[in-house]
């Protein structure tokens, strides 16, 4: 990337910075008990609650830092907070 | 003198457990040193602590570039950081890590250990903070600290319930270790 002085770099760099690294439990998504309600995409702090075509949603676990927001507030509890093995 | 590089990221107290090394060596009648590599570090990014133990005092304050022993509090570090530089043929790096050590391809001659501290962590301290455990694995794998030492830093670092069941954690990851040896 080339910056010129006085000048901002591009925006979107953050994409390249994959944080996904940081996570020590990863959530997982229940599809049956998901009732499409939205709340875990607007409150994911990293954007990493992706929706899909069908309505219901998946997680991007390229940024996902495991914080565990959804799960705390999903009111059908289809999401949990798994131990990830690495 | 022996030297110490722990590798983790920030917050997951790398530069505590520096510290509380050397105190625990210094408890034990040699002489330490503890101190971080600043950089731009923030929450998440990869950094580095290092601590230095020594039977004589330590005059020298450069980084750790040749160390003896290498922590490392987060397998996802492996693919960002080269944690093996300058590590010596006959030390021995200690991985945070659910899986066997000859799983780790990893460009050394030391003897690479692995202990699975997040377990550990979760079940006796209840949150997965791994810095104390890997330092009883460290007492454990090497023997340069007593765990009582370590131990005691701890309780004295965080007084209560805390530091109580972060000494258990410590000598829980000492044993194992020490068994592995």
């Amino acid at each position: 990337m080339k910056i010129v002085p006085g000048a901002v770099c591009e925006a979107g760099t953050s994409r390249a910075n994959k944080t996904g690294g940081w996570r020590t439990f990863k959530p997982v998504y229940d599809y049956d008990k998901c009732i499409k309600c939205k709340l875990c995409e607007l409150l994911c702090p990293d954007s990493a609650v992706k929706p899909r075509e069908d309505g219901y949603f998946e997680f991007d676990y390229d940024f996902c830092k495991g914080c565990g927001i959804c799960a705390n507030e999903c009111p059908k509890t289809a999401i949990t907070m798994e131990l990830e093995e690495k | 003198m022996k030297e110490i590089r722990i590798h983790g990221r920030g917050g997951q107290g790398s530069v505590t457990a520096a510290e509380l090394l050397a105190v625990a060596a210094f408890a034990d009648n040699k002489f330490s040193q503890a101190f971080p590599a600043f950089g731009v570090e923030r929450r998440g990014a990869p950094v580095q602590a290092f601590t230095r133990i020594g039977d004589v005092p330590i005059r020298l304050r450069s980084q750790v570039y040749e160390p003896d022993y290498v922590i490392v509090q987060d397998p996802t570090l492996l693919e960002v950081v080269e944690v093996a530089n300058g590590l010596k043929d006959d030390g021995i790096l200690i991985i945070n890590s659910d899986f066997d050590p000859e799983t780790f391809k990893i460009d050394t001659k030391a003897r690479i250990m692995t202990v699975n501290a997040t377990k550990i962590a979760l079940d006796i301290i209840g949150r997965p903070i791994v810095n104390t455990v890997l330092l009883g694995a460290f007492a454990g794998a090497t023997g340069e600290v007593k765990p009582e030492s370590i131990m005691e830093a701890v309780k004295e670092r965080f007084p209560g319930k805390v530091g109580e069941r972060n000494a258990e954690a410590v000598m829980e990851a000492y044993k194992m270790m020490r068994d592995q040896k």
